[in-house]
């Protein structure tokens, strides 16, 4: 894992870069539709408000309009009755009289009441106002336009008198005062800056809401909304010059024959709209604290969604920079969780694969190591048995006493020492198969697996085998082995290379325990331990002890070929090394740890199991 | 629309806004809602102002002579032009040049000169419904004597008939007399009178309240009631069924029709008149006859025009215009509550006619 690949220079920002993005969409999601939702009520809201202004107008200049009608329709028919009866006795004087107060009490507008004869002159009544054309080509009566008489809007209703057979007998002539309109008008309830007015067929207003001129000069042609009312035969609506007009030309009714005006509904656009615009500045505010609080919203979410994923971008660069296992685990809602979860697993495999591949590294070099150290241990070792021989010859040729002989039991006893040296080296650098040959030779594990078949040996086997060999050792330690078998499965490790390293083990345990402070390792125990592996494809031993334990600091390194913690002259420091040798080239693993409850030092090695 | 509303004051370097052409009209409601819908297409600004018909020769009349609020053009009835023509301009001959048709040039002219261009040419017809037998003749006695053989148990009237002395026309010219001061002074006026009310309460219904006739004779024909219809072209774009409606001529009908003549108190006659030929177009004669079965009076519009309005146009071929004299549109005024009393047989006919006769000869005294 030399091959190191530096976190990307990105990442930071791209995580952030998530969340922003993250943000945005939901903040899109959030805009949009509050955007249109806005545009859609305020366009309604005006639309509604419009639509009911106009209504609203169109239903006043109606009704004003139908009240207008009536009043004059119903003076019309009472005339018209009045001059049926009075057409049979025209030349009672006393009668006619009677007939003209009655009409003037019961028609209230009645300002001037005429009776003329067939010929056109005044036979009852007041004067014929000027401009009443009477008496012919009017289809049998009329309501002329409306003309201003004395500073007020009258209208002068023309009405023959014929008699039983058809024939024209007289005329009623009579002037409608329209004050009524104007009263009419004064008592409509407008909305703010609206008006009603009502102007004759020349666009001369006859009456007004606001009081404005009456009489003097024509809107035609000033003002639009006049015009069109005075083109049209119907109703309708103009918006112009900031002004919305309903207007309905009241000659269109028909219903009195001759009549020629129209009235106009007319409101400030802005005053009619104030509702449409109230709504608009509402809803924008509304629309607007609601796209706060969503982006709020959102960016709390858009955080709190992104939060797992930094971490599990973070915990990727810790990976990727090889310091999976400082990172820590993930935790996330739904998917993110389970994602956060793998990538743990990920890098724990990962870990291990490392941890492996070192071992493998450091196998190989140790392996090379080996290989050297066998060459030079074979080269040194004919001359340093020679050194020895000879060194021991000498000695045995001097009495004790003699000057040399602690020279030369000093010369044997250190190359006796180098020779254990060199012996462990040999050993260190021998295969499982060259040391089976020697090692294994003459003993009971079993029989010899042919030379390609893959190793299979039942630790129960080699365990008892290893009390047996060390029970001598152990009683001069006072050091008890207890073995427990939880697992028969055989496991993929040559039987004597299982045996040298339990031997090692159980020896390196019981000089741990001998070295105690109180030097006294009576009754204590060495435990060895197989049983099933988590997974149930190997098979984990324990070594278990009651010693001081090794220290943290040297944990590390107690693998190590000719590291030591025992006294000087007192081992190689080559025992654990070979011991991890020969359970990596099985295809397991060694570990130190503490020992059971804390105390002493436990070695687990996880051996695979044999197929 | 701020540009639309400061355009009295001008709005930017646009040109001025054209002079509207002022347009004085008798259009019924529908007809003038489509004529402002056509004028609005065309581009033209016209300032238009509607004259109810029952007071349209009086109020263009008082116009005229007073000149006040002259207009540029007028849309008029036939039988007004000899009373207003001292108050118009003749036509300008690049448009009564154009391809009338007889019955339409029959209306324009008066006197030999062309006094107004023709819009539409109405008059009585006959609306039959298909599902009842075509009368023997055109006459009015076949007429008749077909209602009387279409009455049933749910039609008991199936004439329809009004009672107006437009409509007396006919009967009149059937005893030889007519819609003149002159001619009702014969013995057979009289005669006319009691035929055409005696129809009323045999097979045509007695008069609805005065003012509701037009639509009640509508009403009664979309629900069948009536199988013949004795009435004018203006009413067949309101029919709710057209495809069971055949059109035919009326013996002796009246015919007449609308005109647009130019005041001579215009301020733009030459304004008027480009409206009038607008109004005269095939376009604009295309889509009356199409909307309202008006009868066009271009032959070429008439080729164009729906086969309702081109069958109208046949029926009002043999019809005879009314006499062609100012007091003719005037002579109704006496005339129509005479016809009233004798169908509600509150005189008789020969009360009705002598107070007709006096009334009339009051008139032409008066004028």
């Amino acid at each position: 894992m030399s091959e190191r690949t530096s976190p990307p220079a990105t990442s930071p920002p791209r995580s952030a870069s998530l969340r922003w993005r993250v943000l945005l969409v939901l903040a899109l999601a959030a805009i949009v539709p509050t955007i249109i939702v806005g545009v859609l009520a305020i366009v309604r809201a005006r639309d509604d408000v419009q639509r009911e202004v106009i209504r609203g107008a169109l239903a006043h200049i109606r009704a004003l309009g139908s009240a207008l009608d009536g009043t004059l329709q119903d003076s019309r028919r009472t005339v018209e009755l009045a001059a049926a009866t009075w057409a049979d006795a025209p030349d009672d004087a006393q009668r006619t009289q009677l007939l003209l107060k009655r009409l003037r009490r019961d028609v209230p507008i009645v300002h001037a009441l005429s009776i003329l004869d067939a010929d056109g002159k005044l036979r009852y009544g007041d004067p014929v106002p000027a401009g009443a054309a009477v008496g012919s080509h009017s289809f049998g009566g009329y309501v002329g336009d409306a003309v201003h008489a004395e500073g007020r809007p009258v209208v002068h209703l023309v009405v023959q008198a014929r008699g039983r057979t058809g024939e024209l007998i007289g005329v009623f002539v009579a002037s409608l005062d329209l004050g009524f309109v104007r009263d009419l008008l004064a008592a409509a309830r407008l909305g703010p800056g609206a008006r009603v007015v009502v102007v004759d067929g020349a666009g001369v207003p006859v009456a007004s809401s606001d009081g404005g001129p009456l009489g003097t000069s024509s809107l035609a042609g000033k003002d639009p909304a006049v015009d069109r009312a005075l083109a049209s035969s119907v109703e309708g609506t103009l918006s112009t010059a900031g002004w919305i007009s309903a207007y309905r030309n009241l000659s269109s009714y028909q219903s009195l024959r001759g009549v020629r005006w129209a009235i106009l509904h007319q409101q400030p656009e802005d005053q009619a709209y104030a509702l449409a615009r109230r709504t608009t500045r509402d809803t924008l505010i509304i629309g607007g604290v609601a796209l706060a609080l969503a982006l709020a919203l959102g960016g709390f979410f858009a955080t709190r969604l992104t939060r797992p994923l930094a971490a599990l971008a973070k915990r990727a660069d810790a990976i990727a920079a090889g310091n999976a296992d400082r990172a820590p685990p993930i935790a996330g809602p739904g998917e993110i969780g389970v994602l956060g979860q793998r990538i743990d697993e990920m890098a724990r495999r990962i870990a291990e694969r490392s941890e492996l591949q070192s071992a493998l590294a450091r196998g190989d070099r140790l392996a090379s190591v080996g290989v050297m150290s066998a060459q030079v241990a074979h080269e040194i070792n004919n001359p340093l048995t020679t050194v020895l021989g000879y060194a021991k010859l000498l000695a045995e040729d001097k009495p004790d006493g003699h000057p040399d002989r602690a020279g030369l039991d000093l010369i044997a006893s250190e190359a006796e020492r180098m020779k254990g040296i060199i012996g462990g080296l040999l050993e260190y650098a021998r295969t499982p198969r060259q040391s089976e040959r020697e090692i294994g030779a003459g003993t009971d594990l079993g029989p010899r697996a042919k030379p390609d078949a893959p190793p299979s040996t039942e630790p129960a086997t080699v365990m008892r085998h290893v009390g047996a060999l060390l029970d001598p050792q152990l009683k001069k330690a006072r050091a008890k082995l207890v073995t427990r078998v939880e697992s028969t499965t055989p496991v993929a490790i040559d039987a004597h290379a299982l045996q040298q390293v339990l031997v090692n083990l159980v020896q390196n345990a019981a000089q741990a325990m001998t070295a105690t402070p109180d030097g006294e390792s009576s009754g204590r125990t060495i435990t060895i331990t197989a049983k099933p592996a988590p997974g149930g494809i190997a098979t984990l031993i324990t070594v278990a002890d009651e010693g001081p334990g090794v220290p943290a600091a040297d944990r590390g390194r107690v693998f190590d070929p000719f590291f030591t913690t025992k006294a000087a002259g007192v081992g190689t420091g080559l025992g654990l090394a070979v011991c991890k040798h020969l359970i990596a080239t099985a295809g397991g693993s060694i570990e130190l740890g503490d020992g059971p409850n804390g105390r002493g030092a436990e070695f687990r090695l996880v051996i695979p199991n044999a197929r | 629309m701020a540009c639309l509303a400061a355009s009295a004051s001008g709005c930017g370097h646009e040109a001025p806004a054209p002079t509207p052409i002022r347009f004085l009209h008798t259009f019924n409601p529908d007809e003038t809602e489509l004529f402002n819908a056509t004028i609005a297409e065309r581009g033209l600004a016209v300032e238009s102002s509607l004259v109810p018909f029952a007071r349209g020769q009086q109020v263009i009349s008082e116009i005229l002579q007073t000149r006040a609020g002259c207009p540029d053009l007028i849309r008029i009835d036939a039988t007004w032009l000899p009373g207003l023509r001292a108050h118009l301009v003749p036509v300008p001959a690049d448009l009564a040049a154009l391809d009338w048709t007889p019955e339409a040039a029959a209306l324009g002219r008066l006197d030999g000169a062309w006094w107004g261009v023709p819009q539409a040419v109405d008059g009585l017809l006959v609306i039959r419904d298909l599902a009842s037998p075509a009368p023997a003749s055109t006459s009015i006695a076949d007429l008749v004597a077909a209602a009387r053989a279409a009455r049933s148990e749910g039609r008991r009237y199936p004439l329809g008939l009004r009672v107006d002395g437009y409509w007396l026309v006919p009967w009149l010219r059937a005893e030889g007399s007519d819609l003149a001061t002159g001619a009702i002074d014969g013995p057979n006026a009289a005669g006319a009178l009691a035929t055409f009310a005696d129809v009323f309460g045999d097979v045509a219904a007695p008069p609805p309240p005065s003012g509701s006739e037009a639509p009640d004779e509508l009403r009664r024909w979309n629900t069948h009631e009536v199988a013949y219809w004795i009435t004018g072209p203006w009413q067949l774009g309101a029919l709710r069924d057209p495809e069971r409606v055949a059109v035919s001529a009326l013996a002796r009908a009246p015919r007449g029709g609308q005109l647009l003549v130019v005041p001579a108190c215009a301020k733009h006659p030459d304004q008027g008149w480009r409206l009038a030929g607008e109004l005269a177009s095939i376009p604009v004669a295309v889509v009356l006859a199409q909307a309202f079965s008006t009868v066009p009076t271009r032959i070429s519009a008439l080729a164009s025009a729906p086969p309702l309005a081109r069958a109208a146009y046949e029926a009002l071929r043999a019809a005879q215009m009314l006499p062609r004299v100012p007091v003719t549109p005037l002579l109704f005024d006496d005339l129509n509550p005479a016809l009233a009393a004798v169908v509600a047989r509150d005189a008789t006919a020969e009360e009705a006619i002598e107070g007709v006769r006096r009334g009339w000869r009051r008139l032409v005294g008066a004028r």
